[in-house]
């Protein structure tokens, strides 16, 4: 008997109870859909993150003050010639700019608005690449003269000149002071950061002297190397508790991407275990749906059975029927997991704006997965049509 | 054809065993038509399952063609079930999701014939018993006479030497019963051995000879 046939005669026996064989195969279709679903959404948020935090440069750190103990934290203020020292003098660093934060409001002739100000220095653009659109980033000169400059995003711009408006060359205020407009650049489009916010950057000089109370909490840098990150990181941290007598405070903290790399990529992987989890309890479930079905089948066609044997059938043709229908109906609620899978997939890939791509690999392992459940549970159900008595098998009302 | 010697079968049901089969000697040469005849009981299916290989003796020895039955394996007797003989029961067992066609298809199945022959020559099988226009009907569109017709092509159809009928009548009226019996005639005079268990003696009468059984035993007369 070829193969063909004894798929069609499966087929067969699964379409004479459409009813109980998609009812039988609900578990393995909602396994199989998880996990097309998971990992298909998995790979196109990984890419998408690695690529995000991949932009803002991997060999990038920040260190920070941490709650001191003591809750001074004036004392551990960073000044940003401090900040300057250790640029020229740390072994393996690149970058180091002052990073301080305002929201102060801002107002142009047509209108006023709070916006997030971040004070830093020229350098900051070598850490995170900043996409001009208009203009520049502020230079080593409004470093040095403390320069009443701004760098405003398109949001900002938008908002306080109109969209289309020309903002570059500007004066705005800033809390009553005047600054100009030197750039403009593109809003951030990472899935990290949700709409655009109105935001902008000045020297820290400038910012330092029109912000009194505010201060440096932290540094961002970039080391010469990914692999030489943590060390850099580390030496800043080193450098500033000495200088600030906090050794062993714990006053500053580091933070760098490729730790946080690290950090999503354990969400994405716990994550993604727990839903195979799921997904292979499914499939437990649904292989054991299989069986029982079978088996109440091989009960129901007893009789067939033994016609089919007494009309020259051997132990195995029998076996194999029922267990090409046992996979064939596991496959089947696979291709319907597959589809399922993949559409719901490509929709929620759409709707977050991640890439939706296809793994051939995670459909064939589908597959190969469903049969294998199939063959497994459909084993029992079908040597046990085989191991029937012709006679009793005939006999059998 | 068949050689059957102090052949017994004995069924243990809980703490009776009972004797279905005692002390059987019967020869049945190619292209005899015999029937057996007896009592309700007597064991006359029994026997026939044993000539049709589905069951095993419990003492004695049945050959088929100089081969001892008991020597052969499950697969071997699939086999000869499958080649050298057909069955026709009381019940007709065709399958009831199968139309006519496949039905009589089936035995050609198993034995691994091609789908384009099997369709030939299971066209030519209803054709000689007369119901190829049923063809496509499925066994719940056919009458009675008709499903054993389609039985008979089925058992027919691998050209088997031996044909094992047990009451084929039985579920019959005498009309459609007669037909069926027109059909064995015809197989018979074609050379083929034709075993046909019955309680008419008007269908025993077709055969040549006719074996009487009696609790499990022959009735030595004839
Ligand atoms: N599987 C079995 N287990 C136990 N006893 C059995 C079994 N099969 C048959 N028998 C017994 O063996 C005896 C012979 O049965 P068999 O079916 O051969 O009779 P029969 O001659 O065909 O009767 P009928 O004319 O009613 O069909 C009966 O007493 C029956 O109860
Ligand atoms: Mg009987």
């Amino acid at each position: 008997m070829n193969w063909l046939e004894m798929i069609l005669v499966a087929l067969d026996g699964i379409w004479v109870n459409k009813l109980r064989s998609s009812l039988t195969v609900l578990g393995i279709i909602i396994g199989v859909a998880s996990v097309i679903l998971v990992l298909t959404l998995g790979r196109g948020g990984q890419s998408k993150i690695m690529n995000e935090l991949e932009s803002m440069g991997s060999n990038v750190f920040v260190v920070y003050v941490n709650q001191p103990e003591d809750g001074d934290y004036n004392k551990y203020k960073i000044t940003s010639e401090e900040c300057k020292i250790m640029r020229e003098s740390i072994e393996g660093i690149k970058a180091l700019t002052p990073m301080a934060y305002a929201s102060p409001q801002v107002q142009s002739r047509r209108k006023k608005e709070n916006c997030m100000i971040i004070g830093t220095e020229s350098c900051y653009n070598q850490i995170t690449n900043i996409p001009m659109v208009k203009g520049r980033f502020i230079n080593q000169n409004d470093d040095a003269a403390a320069r009443k400059v701004i760098v405003i995003n398109q949001k900002m711009s938008d908002d306080l000149f109109g969209v289309g408006g020309d903002a570059l060359g500007q004066v705005i205020t800033v809390d009553q002071t005047p600054v100009m407009i030197c750039g403009i650049f593109k809003n951030g489009s990472g899935m990290l950061e949700g709409a655009p916010r109105a935001m902008a950057y000045m020297p820290i000089n400038t910012f330092l002297s029109m912000f009194p109370y505010s201060g440096v909490y932290e540094l961002d840098g970039s080391a010469e190397t990914k692999e030489q990150v943590e060390k850099v990181a580390q030496r800043v941290l080193k450098s500033l508790e000495i200088r600030h007598d906090a050794v062993g405070k714990k006053a500053y903290m580091v933070f760098n991407m490729e730790q946080e790399l690290q950090s999503a990529n354990n969400v994405m992987s716990i994550i993604t275990m727990i839903i195979s989890a799921i997904a292979g309890i499914s499939l437990l479930v649904g292989g054991i749906g299989v069986m029982n079905i079978m088996l109440v089948s091989v009960t129901e066609r007893t009789r067939e059975i033994g016609i089919r044997m007494a009309i020259g059938a051997k132990r195995t043709d029998i076996m194999i029927q029922f267990l090409i229908e046992a996979v064939v109906l596991s496959l089947l609620g696979g291709v319907i997991g597959v589809m399922l899978g993949l559409g719901g997939g490509a929709i929620v890939c759409l709707l977050a704006k991640i890439p939706f791509t296809v793994s051939i690999g995670i459909v064939l392992l589908a597959f190969i997965f469903s049969s294998v459940v199939g063959i497994f549970f459909g084993m029992y159900p079908a040597n046990r049509a085989a191991k029937l008595d012709p006679i009793e098998a005939l006999r059998y009302e | 054809m068949i050689e059957i010697r102090d052949l017994g079968k004995t069924y243990n049901t809980g703490a009776i065993t009972l004797e279905a089969l005692k002390n059987v000697n019967l020869d049945i040469e190619a292209g005899e038509f015999v029937a057996i005849m007896g009592p309700s009981g007597s064991g006359k299916s029994t026997l026939m399952n044993i000539i049709g290989c589905l069951d095993r003796p419990s003492v004695g020895t049945y050959s088929l063609d100089g081969k001892d039955i008991s020597s052969l394996d499950e697969n071997e007797l699939a086999v000869i079930r499958n080649q050298k003989i057909g069955f026709v029961f009381q019940t007709f067992n065709l399958l009831p999701r199968l139309n006519a066609m496949r039905n009589v298809e089936l035995p050609m199945v198993y034995a691994g014939v091609d789908p384009v022959t099997r369709r030939q020559k299971a066209s030519e099988a209803l054709d000689r018993v007369g119901i190829l226009d049923h063809a496509k009907h499925r066994p719940n569109e056919l009458s009675g006479g008709q499903r054993q017709r389609v039985a008979v092509a089925r058992a027919l159809v691998n050209s088997p030497r031996l044909i094992l009928a047990d009451e084929p009548t039985g579920n019959l009226d005498s009309k459609s019963g007669a037909e069926v019996m027109a059909l064995f005639d015809e197989l018979h005079a074609q050379g083929s051995a034709i075993v046909l268990v019955t309680h008419d003696p008007e269908i025993g009468a077709h055969a040549e000879r006719i074996i009487r059984f009696r609790d499990g035993e022959q009735v030595k007369n004839n």
